[in-house]
């Protein structure tokens, strides 16, 4: 799951350096347009819907780890 | 950079170099190298505002219109994406929607940097739940479901690329099994089918149409293997739509049709891009995809029932503009009157490469019990290239054998097809032999299978050898068939009957290698 993460968070980003260091506030691509694109992206690749309160938390990687295996996701 | 005019959240849709106004921002139009309007409906149950936001948007774009000059713009049609309306009979959105997008196509009618594309054709392909994600919605004012961007891109580009390939000025056609059904030089002026029943009513219709683009300013070409007077007496005497001058430049003979319409652009004076080629014969279609790849050349559709489908993707991809100027309108006549009628130096394509790469397959055998029907009834049909033009019936056929007559059949395939027996020769014994009967069905002409046909069959003997070519209505195209072929003519009779005889030693029966001959 995390590989699959990373690979999202760097198509979204357009950025191949990405790593588990990644967040809203290290990361000039993260903002809240593309903040809306990962959402869907992540969706897609993990077929589950987010809601808009998990949205709101994920401001890193981790988080977007944590709120994935929240739904079951491994 | 393209600068984008938007009313909601529209960025994950547009990939690339794009930069976005604020929402219905109206401060300041940077310099762009295009510009893009795509406003969408706005979310709103207030009848009264949200009609008269939408009712303010025509005003805006006509401002963004004088902001940007002549620089690029396309305009997405305005729709409706989300609308819950408890007045039915309120038909006010509707109308305010159908003027915004009024103005827009009278914009592109009128200004040459101006181009629509309707947003709606998008839209229609999905269910109205599909088209919205509220949770996106109300995190982000993105009216449009955001899993849609992958094939709204691709979309756009699609219309974008359309946009630039449209408008081609000049429609070639084939007569034969297309501007009416049959075959005109074998089936007569009363036998081709263009009136009527079906299929003549599916003919008749499609001509009404193409009319119609020749009316529209589409200028109409023809470009067949046919006598020219057999077709001019067909339009004469035929009741249809299109008439003889309603085409601004016409090839009719029997020479090949890239070298045709090479000389039909010459004549138009207008580039070869920009004409579509329209043929029911895949070898034809083939021959200009290979030799003029700059035309555009669409399948043609295998049931006379499936023209008017045909029509309309002919319409939508070649010939759709957003206006006519009185212009456009007398152009068919213009490049009639000024049509320079001079015939260009005939340009040999590369026709050999062509004929090459059809990989045909001549087969050459005696008749038989199982051919004898199809013989005689080749003799009773074929009009055009037939060199004496006598009719046999089965029994006939059987009487020439039983009297020492060599019959040989002719079958020919290529890679599109198998087209059957189609060419006949007869051969009687009569000090040495003479050519009772030579003839070609119109299907298989024009690929040099005529002469490989005679020079194979020929070689198969030795000594003197006699035809003759009796003149009718119908074959002149082979009246000189026998001098090229190397024989003496040796006097011509009464009504045009020539007469020719051959040593066949010095004949040259050499033949190309591109025919596969069994």
């Amino acid at each position: 799951m995390e590989e699959r993460v990373l690979s999202v968070l760097r198509t979204v980003f357009k950025d191949n350096t990405i790593d588990a260091t990644c967040s809203q506030k290290n990361c000039a691509a993260w903002d809240s347009m593309n903040h809306l694109n990962l959402v869907v992206e992540l969706e897609i690749e993990f077929g589950v819907s987010l809601e808009p309160e998990e949205i709101a938390r994920m401001v890193d990687y981790t988080a977007v780890c944590e709120i994935l295996k929240a739904k079951g996701i491994c | 950079m393209t600068y984008v005019f938007r009313n909601n959240t529209i960025e994950r849709f547009l990939t690339g170099d794009y930069i976005f106004s604020g929402y219905d921002d109206f401060s300041a139009v940077p310099e762009a190298d295009a510009y893009l309007w795509w406003y969408q409906v706005p979310i709103k149950y207030n009848r009264d505002q949200l009609v008269a936001e939408v009712e303010s948007y025509a005003q805006r774009l006509l401002w963004a219109v004088d902001q940007i000059g002549d620089m690029p713009l396309l305009i997405l049609t305005l729709e409706s994406v989300y609308d819950v309306n408890s007045n039915i009979s309120d038909r006010r959105l509707a109308r305010a929607i159908e003027a915004f997008n009024s103005t827009a196509w009278n914009l592109a009618a009128t200004k040459a940097n101006i181009q629509v594309v309707d947003f709606g054709a998008f839209l229609n392909r999905y269910p109205y739940f599909e088209r919205i994600d509220w949770k996106f919605y109300f995190l982000s004012q993105m009216i449009l479901n955001p899993r849609l961007a992958g094939d709204f891109r691709k979309w756009l580009d699609e219309q974008q690329r359309a946009l630039a390939l449209k408008r081609k000025k000049c429609l070639v056609l084939d007569l034969d099994n297309t501007l009416w059904g049959g075959v005109l030089g074998e089936e007569g002026i009363e036998g081709v089918q263009i009136d009527g029943d079906y299929p003549g009513k599916a003919y008749h219709y499609w001509q009404e149409g193409l009319k119609e683009l020749e009316r529209n300013g589409v200028i109409l070409a023809i470009c067949s293997k046919n006598n020219q007077i057999d077709v001019e007496v067909l339009f004469a005497a035929r009741e249809m739509p299109l008439s003889l001058k309603d085409f601004a430049c016409t090839r009719i003979d029997w020479k090949d049709k890239a070298t045709n319409i090479r000389e039909i652009a010459q004549e138009l004076n207008i580039g070869l891009d920009s004409m579509v080629f329209v043929d029911d014969n895949p070898t034809e279609r083939e021959l200009i995809r290979q030799q003029l790849p700059m035309i555009s050349v669409p399948e043609w559709p295998s049931q006379p029932y499936e023209l008017p489908m045909f029509y309309a993707r002919l319409v939508e991809d070649y010939f759709s503009v957003y206006a006519l100027t009185d212009e456009d309108k007398k152009k068919t006549e213009q490049y009639r009157q000024n049509a320079n009628r001079a015939q260009a130096q005939a340009q040999f394509t590369d026709m050999e490469d062509f004929l090459r790469s059809l990989e045909m397959k001549l087969t050459i055998t005696p008749a038989t019990d199982v051919t004898i029907p199809r013989i005689a009834q080749m003799t009773q049909k074929t009009n055009q290239f037939n060199l004496t033009t006598i009719r046999y019936t089965e029994s006939d056929i059987r009487l020439l054998l039983d009297n020492g007559a060599q019959i040989w059949t002719l079958a020919v395939a290529d890679r599109f097809g198998d087209n059957g027996i189609t060419g006949l020769m007869i051969l009687k014994p009569e000090n040495g032999w003479i050519i009772d009967t030579l003839l070609m069905s119109c299907r298989v002409l024009g690929k040099g299978i005529e002469e490989a046909f005679f020079k194979t069959v020929i070689g198969k003997y030795k000594g003197a050898l006699a035809a003759q070519y009796i003149p009718t209505e119908k074959n002149r195209q082979v009246e000189e068939f026998y001098e090229r072929m190397g024989m003496k003519l040796t006097r011509t009779i009464d009504g045009g009957v020539k007469e020719y005889s051959a040593q066949i030693e010095t004949l040259d029966t050499s033949i190309n290698d591109y025919y596969k001959i069994e």
